[in-house]
């Protein structure tokens, strides 16, 4: 931790508010609008695509081993302290895609386009076992009863016949996976962009003389 | 089933009954989830849906179609649900922002704490910065692209944060703050924290055997 500077920790704060911010506005939003019993696949995906997008936005700024994780543990206490936010299956959701996204940079020892695409699918993907685990923590249901039930909705949902199962759960994952992919591709063109701006905003207070 | 959902809803019970009696004697505040709506909704919503989710419908009653097992598994659902929230809203009733922010400094994370106080108080400053730049872009006519606007909206809202971190960062350089210097200070043992660890280990151990 000794190499992070206060200006690291500021933006590992700014970027865990700004995900903080989506998690509890629109995550409490859509959590009403679809209850933990409902389909959450449009949740999970939805919160998942926009979270592994600003935090992986965030690691443009704060290019430090560990900050992805660190944004994520942010993000995770402040859905924990917000009135709206006591709830398990969000907070194990926040700090796992952290660190799966951190863990994805950390193995491909790269900070290209490609390795926030993979970053962010990976992340993004992690809500198809978390169905699993967190339904049978909460609930005490076995995997077959979860996965009956994802796979009922799933066919619903694709217009496909039950019988399907694998190639269900198969789009179902992949969709997570393009999702993902789309959140770490628009974080690293959005970093860029932002960086452009500011780069020319500080010129521009240069020029000026202020 | 039915002798498994009835041992199982024993023992659910007792612990809700544990959790009722730590509430009353040492978190009253904690209790106030029970007057929520929303609480009350999802916990009886599990048992409400068991029997048309789960197991084979065999009891007709009106125009539904019921199952007896689903019936036992709603209800030990809803059990579950209601013990983990509590003993979940229990919990974080007693955490406050600056307990967070202390056991990072005594873990020697002083700067993850500044972190999260950081933005815990940046996500009004931020619900501003959110509105004034939506509405500027929607005065100037972006919502003809919103596309564009979108994309306008989230760089400039990023870089303001981006921003007002100069501010917090100058402040907090001005005032000399080093996350890395600094001993952290010690976490006193007491004689009740020895009887919790050991009261857990207790209870872990049985929660294993049973």
């Amino acid at each position: 931790m000794s190499s992070y500077t206060v200006r690291d920790w500021v933006t590992i704060g700014l970027f865990g508010a700004l995900w903080g911010a989506v998690e509890i506005v629109l995550g409490s939003y859509l959590h009403v609008i679809f209850p933990s019993q409902a389909n959450t696949f449009l949740t999970g995906v939805l919160l998942g695509g926009i979270g592994v997008a600003v935090a992986l936005t965030g690691r443009h700024f704060a290019p430090n081993k560990g900050s992805l994780f660190f944004i994520g543990v942010v993000t995770a206490i402040l859905k924990l302290l917000s009135p709206s936010g006591a709830k398990a299956g969000p907070i194990v959701a926040i700090l796992i895609e952290g660190a799966l996204m951190e863990a994805v940079l950390w193995i491909t020892r790269t900070e290209r386009q490609w390795a926030f695409a993979l970053a962010g699918a990976l992340a993004v993907s992690w809500n198809l076992p978390h169905k699993f685990i967190m339904m049978r923590i909460m609930f005490g249901k076995d995997i077959v009863e979860v996965y009956t039930k994802m796979v009922r909705d799933g066919s619903q949902m694709l217009g496909l016949d039950v019988s399907a199962a694998w190639l269900i759960l198969a789009i179902l994952l992949l969709v997570r996976l393009i999702i993902g992919a789309i959140g770490g591709w628009s974080a690293w063109k959005l970093g860029s962009a932002v960086a452009h701006r500011l780069g020319q905003q500080k010129l521009a207070a240069n020029e000026t003389g202020r | 089933m039915l002798t498994a959902a009835l041992f199982e809803g024993w023992r659910l019970a007792g612990l809700a009954l544990v959790e009722l009696a730590f509430g009353l004697a040492w978190s009253r505040e904690g209790l106030h989830i029970l007057r929520r709506p929303r609480f009350w909704t999802f916990v009886l919503s599990a048992a409400a849906l068991g029997p048309f989710l789960v197991g084979e419908p065999d009891v007709l009653w009106g125009p539904f179609h019921l199952s007896r097992e689903g019936l036992a598994a709603g209800l030990e659902m809803a059990g579950r649900a209601f013990t983990l929230m509590l003993a979940f809203g229990l919990g974080i009733t007693e955490l406050s922002l600056s307990n967070v922010t202390a056991l990072f400094d005594r873990l020697g994370l002083r700067g993850l704490g500044f972190a999260v106080a950081l933005a815990m108080n940046l996500l009004s400053t931020l619900r501003e910065m959110a509105t004034v730049t939506w509405q500027t872009i929607r005065l100037r006519g972006g919502m003809r692209r919103p596309l564009v606007s979108l994309r306008l909206f989230l760089i400039t809202v990023i870089a303001n944060t981006l921003g007002y971190g100069d501010e917090v960062v100058n402040a907090a350089t001005v005032r000399a703050f080093d996350p890395n210097e600094g001993q952290p200070s010690s976490l006193p043992l007491r004689q009740a924290d020895l009887w919790l660890a050991a009261a857990l280990v207790v209870c872990s151990g049985l929660l294993l055997a049973l």
